[in-house]
């Protein structure tokens, strides 16, 4: 059982301060869904709006096309993950695990029998005597979302469940979340700052910045065609090169920058005329080191300031003529040993590949 | 009144059977116990003494007769003003002052060496001594000071049996009896504030001190005086406070001819029948009170929640 | 030796004299009970004695002093006192519970000035909370007439519980603010989450997590209500506490009988204290055990601890309980030879203080002009405690 979970202009106010200003989103039942974005956004806030520890001050939260406004959180067919879990100290595992059933008066073999399932679910079989005290970090997780899942809620929501792990760990939640999610086939709506975690599970994502929903839509769409400078820059890594728009061309512009002009794409809905301050945005993996019989619609003369060894790949830092820093990176099996720190090299890039943006702040790292 | 005074809607937060004992409780004991009964007794100290019957009478009216007499004496006394009372007043704050100061000059050392000197399981045995003497009712610790000061009590007859003195020193006559049972009776309270204060400070900050040459006392008056500071006030303000109010310990140690305040006030109220005049005697200790602690916190500059915690 | 050297000795010093404060008024007073004598003394010691604790004595002088289990005073002020102890803990408890947890809703503006309320009766000298609340009731009770009200108006213990509770709530308010700072407050939303209603929430998750503070509450409670005398004496009115029993006896006469209550309070102390210790380290210890996590690190530590124990601790225990074998051993065999225990001995002192008695009143004849000018000063004896207000002649001139 799943919900569709709806978010109509939402708007809560602290004092004159917007934590989420006009927030409008719906979200599909059984849908894996993740509001990105910096710690401050106001992400948090909706979840606890949709949760019920929050009330709107405008605009209503809907859960199967149901309106929740007066409805408490423990009304409310949701359940949430804590940031910190939250676990009960003073109770077992089992306990813990059953606790939701047992302030709805379920018998005590019944909520022992519903423990086990779900710890057999989370894979600690046997575990449930134990103290939360004497668990690892990973099984408490696990611990935390068998209790969210013990009533069987319509929607799961987790505030950066997975931020107190170790980065081991956290890879492997992920996929185990995911996984969880498509056996209970549930509405999970996930919280994070991490755009890996965010990009990994989810189906679709939202970006939010300042209380607001910079862009909503499917993973790959949001890493491939950022609306907003933004959202470029926060989701996954950007190059930024400023200039003036100099022709548009269909789908093809050109932008005139201080180390020359570059061709790019511009988005359907993107609004721009020529002579516009826009930015051009090219991700790292998108830079090529240029072979003789490759032919690209770019050339980007660079000269390069240091180089980072990541495994996989090789991170190069440069910088252009005009001062503006550039990344780019290597698969490890190309060889670069003739680049040092201090070469000039051309790298060429596909117009395709970039994509141009109204001139607006970036995400600050 | 939810916004106004709670972070969240008071009844939905707590649910209503919750909700409503709280506000019984808090009600209760912030009105009950506290307010209206300070109140009345204020009110009862501006009225004149008359018997239960004549309540609301002729004979009961607004006057100031208490607290012009606290100042003046009797209308018949012969003296401008009343010597006795005053003496007794003035006395019972330069005491207390005095235990006050004792206290923390005898507490510090204590205070220091088992915070930051002594190890771990010392300083748990120590503070464990510490707080045994003070299970121990107040009447029955100086009591025990009692025996040990009395005119034919142990000291002066030991001092008397070795030949140092020939007749007893009257400890009790002379209130050193007193101030020693005084000082005894609040040092617990002295202590572990002190203790608590002095033990929050890093060690490093007092190695720092003297690895950059500052002598003993001066790393004391430097950096953990100033570090210790909420302590020693809230110390300070604790001893004084049960000191100034003391009726048990004076009861037992305080020589015949002299009074404490508190005594005095009993004194109006069970030996004399007048619970006006007793009334308004109580006012002026608790004034007394109310500006000792708000000097305090004007003076050292800590907030109320740091004196009490 | 160096000057670290000479600064160790003076602090032991230091620490030695200012125990020997502490401790050896009770030392002495403790040695009081067991001597037959009718004033609590060392010196002269007459004979080793249980009787204080016993059934006490008749005078020399025909004055009875009741030993410590056949006062019937002491014991019905303690059945007083318990009673209020068990009141007060009933209502100074939820009280300072509810008040704490309040603390933690009231908006941050009016923290300080709630805070400052609730902590207001500590800062109130004790008598003063005593005087308001006789006052307060005995008007209550004569406005109520002959009913209710007028009954319990008048009634020392429950004016006493109510003048307890109004400052013993606020210690009570202390240490669940204590407790209540180190709350994770995420447990009570993931409760209501989970589907808990708020009541649910405040006996399945707060309750639980204060039940540490409500025990310790409930414990400082009771020893404080059992303690007090400055609030007590005011509204007790005509019954008696423990307390103002002791302090009636200290006032009319001075008895051994008081030394041995003393020792029983010390020793009941000390057990409830090692006991305490005891728990503490054992539960220490399991906390310890049960986090498997740490098991190898704690391990190391507690290794270190346990050995750095050893070597330090055991030695000083051994010389303390030497010292203590020496002493008794030494004090009995004197008791012994000497002929210092059993009816013997003291029929013996009684049969000299008879004949000695009859001399001591012509002295007292003799002598009463210059008492009254030391105000019974340098008489010692009972005279001395007769009147803790010393002449009544003196304020006789103000008294109404």
């Amino acid at each position: 059982m799943s919900a569709d979970v709806e978010l109509s202009n939402v708007s809560v106010t602290f004092g004159s301060f917007f934590a989420a200003k006009n927030v409008s989103v719906k979200i599909e039942g059984g849908e894996f869904f993740s509001f990105l974005g910096p710690s401050g956004c106001g992400k948090t806030t909706l979840l606890r709006a949709i949760s019920g520890f929050q009330d709107p001050s405008e605009g209503n939260v809907l859960i199967d096309n149901k309106d929740m406004s007066g409805i408490g959180p423990n009304k409310r067919p949701t359940a949430l993950i804590f940031q910190n879990l939250a676990l009960f100290p003073l109770m077992t595992v089992s306990e813990n695990i059953a606790f939701s059933l047992e302030v709805r008066g379920v018998s005590k073999t019944d909520r022992q029998k519903r423990a086990d399932e779900l710890l057999e679910l989370i894979a600690l079989e046997g575990q449930g005597e134990k103290k939360v005290h004497q668990l690892s970090g990973g099984q408490k997780q696990r611990v935390a979302i068998a209790r969210a899942l013990a009533v069987e809620p319509k929607v799961l929501l987790l505030d950066e469940p997975l931020s107190a792990l170790d980065l081991k760990l956290r890879q492997r939640m992920r996929t185990e979340l995911r996984e969880i999610q498509k056996r209970v086939n549930i509405t999970f709506i996930y919280i994070t700052h991490d755009q890996g975690e965010a990009l990994t599970m989810s189906d679709r994502i939202a970006v939010m910045n300042e209380g607001e929903l910079e862009q909503v839509g499917p993973c790959d769409e949001v890493y491939n065609n950022p609306r907003t400078p933004f959202v470029a820059t926060f989701v996954g890594e950007n190059n930024p090169i400023y200039g003036r728009i100099k022709s548009i061309d269909g789908k093809t512009v050109e932008i005139d920058t201080p180390d020359g002009i570059f061709r790019s794409t511009i988005n359907d809905n993107t609004n721009l005329n020529i002579n516009d301050d826009a930015i051009a945005f090219v991700r790292p993996e998108s830079l090529f080191l240029p072979r003789s019989d490759d032919n690209f619609d770019n050339s980007l003369p660079v000269i390069i300031d240091s180089f980072e060894f990541e495994g996989n790949i090789k991170n190069f830092y440069a910088h252009l003529k005009s001062g503006t820093k550039i990344k780019f990176s290597v698969p490890n099996a190309i060889d670069t040993s003739h680049i040092k720190n201090g070469s000039s090299i051309n790298l060429g890039f596909d117009s395709q590949k970039s994509i141009i943006l109204p001139k607006a702040p970036l995400a600050i790292d | 009144m939810n916004s106004y005074f709670f972070t969240q809607p008071f009844f939905k937060k707590n649910g209503r059977a919750i909700a409503i004992y709280f506000l019984v409780a808090i009600i209760f004991w912030f009105v009950f116990l506290v307010i209206i009964p300070q109140l009345y007794m204020l009110d009862l100290s501006f009225r004149t003494n008359v018997p239960p019957l004549e309540r609301g009478g002729p004979k009961d009216f607004y006057t100031f007769e208490h607290y012009q007499h606290f100042v003046f004496g009797s209308k018949t006394a012969q003296d401008a003003f009343n010597f006795v009372d005053l003496g007794v007043f003035g006395r019972t704050i330069l005491v207390s002052i005095f235990v006050t100061l004792a206290n923390l000059a005898f507490c510090y050392p204590i205070a220091f060496y088992i915070a930051k000197i002594a190890n771990p399981s010392t300083a748990r045995l120590l503070i464990v001594s510490l707080i045994i003497p003070f299970w121990i009712n107040e009447l029955l610790r100086s009591f025990a000071l009692r025996i040990l000061f009395a005119n034919e009590g142990v000291i002066n007859n030991v001092l008397t049996g070795i030949g140092i003195i020939d007749q007893g020193i009257l400890f009790i006559t002379y209130d050193i009896g007193l101030y020693t049972g005084l000082i005894y009776a609040y040092i617990l309270l002295m202590m572990f504030p002190l203790y608590n204060a002095i033990e929050s400070l890093d060690v490093n900050q007092i190695e720092a001190a003297k690895d950059l040459g500052s002598s003993t006392f001066r790393t004391h008056w430097r950096v953990v005086i100033p570090h210790a500071k909420p302590g020693i006030v809230s110390g300070c303000t604790m001893v004084f406070m049960l000191t100034v109010g003391a009726l048990a310990t004076p009861v037992v140690l305080s020589s015949p001819n002299t009074l404490w305040f508190p005594q005095l006030i009993y004194q109006w109220f069970n030996m004399n029948d007048n619970w006006s005049r007793g009334s308004a005697y109580s006012i002026i200790l608790l004034i007394i009170s109310v500006i000792f602690v708000l000097t305090m916190m004007r003076i050292f500059k800590v907030r109320i929640g740091e004196i009490i915690r | 030796m160096t000057s670290s050297h000479v600064m160790k000795f003076m602090m032991g010093l230091y620490l030695f004299i200012f125990f020997t404060y502490l401790f050896g008024p009770l030392i002495i007073m403790s040695f009081t009970a067991f001597n037959s004598a009718e004033f609590p003394a060392i010196t002269p010691w007459e004979c080793f004695t249980f009787r204080w604790f016993n059934e006490g004595k008749i005078a020399y002088d025909g004055q009875h002093l009741a030993g410590l289990f056949t006062d019937w005073r002491l014991h019905d002020g303690l059945i007083s006192s318990l009673i209020i102890g068990g009141g007060v803990v009933l209502l100074a408890v939820p009280i300072g519970m509810a008040a704490a947890i309040v603390l933690t809703q009231v908006k941050s503006q009016l923290r300080d000035i709630y805070y400052s309320i609730s902590i207001m009766p500590v800062l109130f000298p004790g008598v003063i909370i005593g005087i308001s609340t006789v006052v307060l009731w005995d008007r209550l009770a004569g406005l109520g007439g002959e009913g209710f009200i007028s009954e319990i108006g008048r009634n020392g213990i429950f004016l006493t519980i109510l003048a307890q509770t109004c400052f013993i709530s606020t210690y009570c308010f202390l240490i669940f603010v204590a407790r209540l700072q180190r709350f994770d407050q995420t447990q009570e939303e993931a409760a209501l989450d989970l589907g808990a209603s708020q009541t649910q929430v405040f006996f399945k998750i707060l309750i639980p997590y204060l039940a540490p503070a409500i025990a310790s509450a409930a414990v400082i409670a009771f020893l404080a209500s059992f303690e007090n005398y400055n609030t007590t004496v005011f509204s007790i009115l005509s019954d008696q506490t423990l307390t103002t029993v002791i302090a009636s006896k200290v006032r009319l006469g001075i008895s051994p009988a008081l030394s041995a209550l003393a020792l029983s309070i010390i020793a009941l102390t000390i057990i409830a204290a090692v006991t305490y210790e005891i728990l503490r380290r054992r539960e220490e210890k399991k906390y310890a055990l049960s986090q498997e996590k740490y098991v190898t690190e704690k391990a190391a530590i507690s290794r270190i601890d346990k050995d750095y124990k050893v070597g330090f601790k055991i030695p000083k225990g051994i010389v303390a309980i030497i010292l203590l074998v020496i002493l008794c051993s030494y004090g009995g065999t004197q008791i012994l030879k000497n002929d210092l225990y059993g009816q013997s001995c003291i029929d013996a002192a009684d049969k000299e203080k008879k004949s000695k008695f009859l001399d001591q009143l012509q002295v007292l004849e003799q002598n009463e002009l210059s008492d009254e000018e030391l105000g019974g000063g340098n008489l010692g004896g009972n005279l001395d405690y007769g009147d803790i207000f010393g002449d009544p002649n003196l304020f006789q001139d103000f008294a109404f």
